[in-house]
């Protein structure tokens, strides 16, 4: 090994560095030793800048992140030594770390880490949790009599201190609105359900808030997606059934007791997916109208929530989505599929041709999938239990992957916020912190 | 000829002049007749001059000498006389000049007389008068007109001059019925013609009438002419040939040069043959038959040649004429084979050592071992083994690639686990969202199909043997064989209409009325008061010692359903129908254990799956359809395509077999790829996908397409074999199921555990 390590050491590769962070190089050719590894080219880029503080950086050759020496790299790619490598750096992904767990009884769909020192969880239980840093449960309420399977928090227009508006998503049929109150002292959380949102006809497989926060969509099993306001009406917009409904309602009085909740009807009913919509979510700029799905019916579509026609459709072959994450621009969108893909699509364009741009493959089920606010990394959770990040520059191999619960169990939801990613599924919730770009 | 007449008419004018002299004027036209007699006369006398030639010509060679004088004076003194004669008849009557045929002579006789001067008899013409009438052709015709056209003279009285001058007068001519008289009264008028230049009518003569008569025959006018005259020899014979060449010019240039003319003619034909324009042996149309002796040589092809003989076994050290030590026999081991007989040896020959070739000797055993060996050959047969070499590849059949059929579940995404026992049985609900499955301690889960996370559980007590969802959109409920019961279970989270239809059915206020035929199975609904989603909404008990249900199945449209019942002491299929709340047992006795039943997807057939047949009945009829012998020792299940023709069927000797129901009783394919016995088989409802499975522990996904024109037989792929069931106790995936509408297959096995396989 040494014998072939000096041999090697004599040779060299030219090389070119570009990127798109903000530490260009000069645009130069390079030789490299060929036994050079990443940390000895993050270590060039970090002396030809000249930077204060070291940045680790990572280096992408030809889509795929270099993780063995140059040498080695070319010699498995059948890449000579007088070609000119093209390397693309960009700044490393640090090894998550696991900051905290937070165990829950039953399996966790959902999970949001939005709010500043708290942590919203969604069970199948029927609750929503939020948790402090400290592993403190700040409020907790039951509020479907079924396993919830999503939750979006809403933005207030006006935030106030500690009350904020959730929305979530159950297998009962419904979405409901629920206020919690965190307070920081001990007094006591409240928290109140103020509406039923009664669409649909099947499970509700998700919802979700726009960002100025006057709008929910849900989807459903049963094909449709509901665009709800967020005002609480006075009264019921829909008649409480008649007869044999009173199981059902017995318990959620039990649950509100002081005020009923609100039965709302949606303002429009968004229809054009032929299987079971799993994930529908709102455009990320300030009022913007377009809301995008993907369903069991192998289509991504994009609407317009106003006129609540379909826009835009990308039709994969065999491809059932099981969730979506769209960049903040809305040009890409993600959307993994049970046979073990993520594909990356690009939304803006009409030709149908082109439209999976690349593919990463898993080896379990990719159940869900969060950008980072970089847009540039992008997590999905398995059915294997491992959280894979994404570089969307490089299709061959994850930049890192964080084995949740030291299991097999399955990671239901993830979401990448704040660098934090919360992990939820069935083992609990796990927050990791990843180390992305420090802006 | 003409000069024949005019030399007679010569002698006849001598006559005329004559009788011009003799006779006045007045008869002109009787001079006329007479010299155009005479004319006739000599015309016809030609026949005796010509008969007498030849003969005058033979003899004037050969007969010259001897004994013509004689003859020839009498001749001569006839011939005077006749002359004599002729010149008083002629003068004295026409007719007779007509009559006698010697008369016709007109040419000068030639006289036969002794020559003076030779003495030998010579013949002799009489001289001609060379006078001035020797020339006959003046005094022809007294009219000298010449030959003008005669109607020139028809206002004259006359018809023209005579030769001194004088007018010839015109004959008086008769009228019309003196013509006619003339006919009758004269017996020549029939052979009398008009004469052009006399103006009158002139009675033909003898030879005219001739020539008329052979003309009309068709023969040659010439009397005298004789078409079969012997033929002369000028030049056979003894010296007559021609030796001396006719003429002495030299050869000309012609008969040696070659002739162009040829030379281009041949040429012509040669560049025809050339273009094949001419074939210049053509083939002959005739064929020749040729013999052959059909013994003679032996017929090659059907007797194979004799194989190669074996070759002989190689020499050995042993043999070798200076073998190493260690080959020679000792003593005791030369003793031995001496003593044994030949046949009993192990080798015909003892190792023998020389020091040198030079010394050894001749091998006193050649011709024996020779003959030994032709006899070998002789008596033992020998047979060509044929080798087949046949490509192993090519008899694999072409089928197509598992990649271009996708999709179909290759992968297991996840487990549902069983805590309590084997999962003996799993179900998916219509809409393929929910799954339904039993263990063997009871317990019934729902769980999700995309998450595997349970919804909800049921407990009974006794082994949860068989589930099925009712197949109605409207309604959603599912059915379980627990114990000797069926249990129907409505999952929780249903839609309010869903949820009030389900429970119309299953608990309706108003029980229908009883069956007037009392059946053995008890149907029992929860009252609604009580009843929650916990419990069973409604119990069917099968009759006791019925064994446990170990198969239920529903017809497509919801309101029948099956149960097959095993292990008890009859056996038990029971048709429950939900709207009329009542049991009945279709068959009286069934010959064998069911093992399945199954609801035709189209018509009203019904399948029951013995131990080694499969039945068709038709349930309007009453009446058995066919039956159908997979040859499988115990069947353990079946499947119906949903087209509703063709029929899977497992069984536990590994055997899956596929009919095709519209072709034959017997099964179109028999597949043995499971190591062990096979549980399950199960059609999908919309993808052209099957799987089976098995005790091996495995799943295996089949591609079936079946095409709608009977011409084209079903295609079967193998695509994948899926594996991660553990094999627990001999018992491998006990059922399978497909997700309604996706490519995805659950399986519930003995491990407890319940897979989802995803495309």
């Amino acid at each position: 090994m040494a014998d072939s390590s000096e041999s090697v050491h004599s040779m060299q590769q030219p090389v070119i560095f570009t990127t798109q962070t903000q530490y260009p190089l000069p645009t130069q050719k390079f030789m490299i030793p060929t036994n050079w590894r990443r940390y000895h080219l993050s270590q060039l880029v970090n002396k030809a800048l000249s930077l204060a503080t070291s940045i680790p950086f990572d280096f992408i050759v030809r889509g795929e992140i270099l993780k063995s020496s140059l040498g080695e790299w070319c010699l498995e790619n059948g890449v000579g030594e007088e070609e000119t490598l093209e390397i693309e750096y960009i700044e490393s992904v640090l090894p998550p770390q696991k900051m905290t767990d937070f165990p829950h009884e039953d399996w966790v769909s959902g999970v949001l880490c939005n709010l500043q020192g708290y942590l919203l969880t969604s069970s199948y239980d029927g609750h929503i949790r939020a948790f402090d840093y400290s592993k403190n449960v700040a409020a907790s309420s039951h509020v479907h009599n079924a396993p919830v399977t999503s939750l979006s928090l809403v933005p207030s227009p006006n935030p106030e201190d500690s009350k904020y508006t959730v929305a979530t998503s159950s297998q009962d049929l419904t979405a409901a609105i629920s206020s919690l109150e965190l307070s920081s002292d001990d007094t006591g959380t409240k928290t109140a359900i103020l509406a039923t949102l009664h669409l649909h006809t099947a499970p509700v497989s998700s919802v979700t808030s726009n960002s100025s926060g006057t709008h929910l969509l849900t989807s459903s099993w049963d094909g449709l997606i509901g665009l709800w306001s967020t005002t609480i009406p006075s009264t019921d917009e829909v008649p409480e059934p008649e007869g044999s409904g009173n199981r059902e309602r017995k318990k959620r009085r039990k649950v509100g007791d002081e005020s009923k909740p609100r039965r709302k009807a949606p303002i429009n009913v968004l229809k054009s997916h032929t299987n079971r919509v799993s994930k529908v979510i709102f455009g990320q700029e300030p009022g913007a109208n377009t809301a995008y799905s993907c369903g069991f019916d192998s289509t991504v579509r994009v609407w317009d929530t106003d006129i609540g026609v379909s826009t835009h459709t990308i039709a994969a072959a065999e491809k059932p989505f099981l969730s979506l994450a769209v960049s903040s621009d809305g040009r890409h969108g993600l959307a993994t599929a049970t046979d073990r893909t993520m594909s990356l699509y690009d939304l803006r364009s009409n030709d149908s041709a082109i439209t999976s741009a690349s593919t990463f493959l898993h080896p379990a089920t990719p159940s869900c999938v969060s950008l980072s606010e970089s847009g540039n990394q992008v997590a999905t959770g398995a059915y294997d239990g491992v959280v894979r990040v994404w570089d969307l520059r490089s299709t061959k191999g994850a930049m890192a992957s964080v084995k949740a619960w030291d299991g097999e169990k399955k990671v239901l939801d993830v979401d990448w916020k704040r660098g934090i990613i919360g992990v939820a599924g069935e083992g609990g919730v796990e927050v990791w912190k990843v180390g992305e770009a420090v802006n | 000829m003409a000069v024949d007449s005019d030399r007679r008419s010569s002698r006849k004018r001598k006559q005329t002049e004559e009788d011009h002299e003799t006779q006045p004027e007045s008869k002109p036209v009787q001079l006329e007749m007479l010299t155009d007699e005479e004319d006739a006369n000599e015309i016809s006398s030609d026949d005796g001059e010509a008969d007498e030639f030849p003969e005058i010509d033979a003899n004037s060679d050969s007969e010259a000498d001897d004994g013509g004088n004689s003859s020839e004076d009498e001749e001569e003194d006839v011939a005077d006389e006749d002359e004599d004669n002729e010149d008083t008849e002629e003068t004295e009557d026409d007719s007779d000049d007509l009559d006698s045929d010697s008369s016709l002579h007109v040419f000068p006789k030639a006289k036969t007389v002794i020559s003076d001067i030779t003495g030998h008899p010579k013949r002799v013409y009489p001289d001609i008068e060379p006078d001035y009438d020797s020339d006959s052709s003046t005094e022809d015709t007294p009219n000298r007109v010449g030959d003008i056209p005669m109607h020139w003279y028809d206002d004259l009285p006359h018809i023209g001059y005579d030769i001194n001058g004088r007018k010839v007068l015109r004959p008086a001519r008769g009228d019309e019925l003196d013509k006619f008289l003339a006919t009758v009264e004269d017996p020549d008028s029939w052979i009398s013609a008009f004469d052009k230049n006399l103006q009158t009518d002139k009675p033909l003569t003898d030879e005219e009438l001739d020539i008329i008569k052979r003309l009309y025959q068709n023969e040659n006018p010439d009397a005298n002419y004789d078409p079969y005259e012997p033929m002369v020899e000028w030049f056979t014979g003894k010296g007559k040939e021609e030796v001396m060449p006719l003429s002495a010019a030299p050869e000309p240039k012609r008969r040696w040069i070659p002739s162009k003319w040829e030379k281009q003619k041949v040429m012509k034909i040669v560049r025809a043959i050339r273009q094949g324009k001419i074939l210049p042996n053509k083939p002959k149309s005739t064929k020749k038959i040729d013999f052959y002796a059909i013994w003679s040589d032996q017929p090659s092809t059907l007797q194979q040649p004799p194989p190669p003989a074996p070759k002989p076994r190689l020499p050995t050290n042993s043999e070798s004429y200076n073998p190493p030590e260690e080959y020679l026999p000792t003593e005791e081991e030369r003793k031995e084979w001496e003593d044994k007989d030949p046949e009993d040896r192990e080798r015909d020959y003892l190792p023998q050592k020389y020091s040198s070739l030079r010394l050894v000797p001749a091998y006193d055993n050649f011709i024996k071992q020779r003959f030994n060996r032709q006899l070998d050959l002789y008596l033992a047969p020998r047979i060509q083994r044929v080798k087949l070499n046949i490509d192993p590849n090519s008899l694999i059949p072409k089928l197509p690639s598992p990649n271009t059929l996708k999709p179909f579940p290759n992968y297991k995404s996840l487990t549902f686990t069983h805590t309590t026992g084997r999962a003996r049985c799993v179900s998916v609900s219509p809409d393929g969202f929910w799954v339904a499955s039993g263990d063997e301690g009871g317990v019934i889960s729902l769980w999700e199909v995309n998450v595997g996370r349970e919804v909800k559980r049921w407990t009974f007590n006794g082994k949860v043997s068989a589930i099925d969802w009712c197949p109605r959109t409207d309604a959603t409920y599912f059915v379980v064989g627990v114990g000797e019961d069926l249990h129907f279970l409505v999952p929780p989270n249903l839609p309010e209409p869903t949820f009030s239809l389900t429970k119309s059915l299953l608990a309706p206020p108003t029980l229908p009325p009883a069956p007037t035929v009392p059946s053995p199975v008890k149907w029992e609904s929860a009252s609604s008061a009580s009843w929650s989603v916990d419990t069973p909404i409604l119990s069917v008990h099968l009759p006791p010692s019925s064994g446990s249900p170990s198969q239920i199945t529903w017809h497509r449209r919801g309101d029948y359903v099956a149960s097959v019942s095993t292990g008890g002491a009859q056996n038990g299929v029971w048709m429950h129908q939900i709207s009329r709340r009542h049991s009945q047992a279709p068959f009286k006795k069934v010959k064998g254990l069911v093992q399945a039943v199954l609801f035709h997807p189209t018509k009203p057939h019904f399948f029951v799956a013995t131990q080694q047949y499969i039945r068709l009945y038709n349930l309007a009829e009453q009446q058995l359809l066919k039956t159908l012998s997979p040859g499988i020792r115990w069947i353990s299940s079946m499947d119906v395509h949903p087209s509703g023709d063709h029929l899977i069927v497992g069984g536990y000797d590994r055997k899956l077999c596929w009919f095709d129901l519209e072709l034959s009783d017997k099964p179109y394919k028999s597949l043995r790829y499971h190591t062990r016995a096979i549980r399950s088989v199960h059609f999908h409802p919309t993808y052209p996908l099957f799987a089976s499975s098995s005790d091996d522990g495995s799943i295996q996904i089949f591609h079936a397409r079946v095409y709608n024109d009977l011409l084209t037989d079903p295609l079967i792929v193998p695509l994948k074999i899926l594996r991660g069931h553990k094999v627990s106790e001999g018992l491998g995936v006990l059922q399978i199921r497909w997700c309604n509408k996706q490519p995805w297959l659950l399986s519930g096995g003995a491990d407890g555990n319940v897979a989802v396989w995803y495309s």
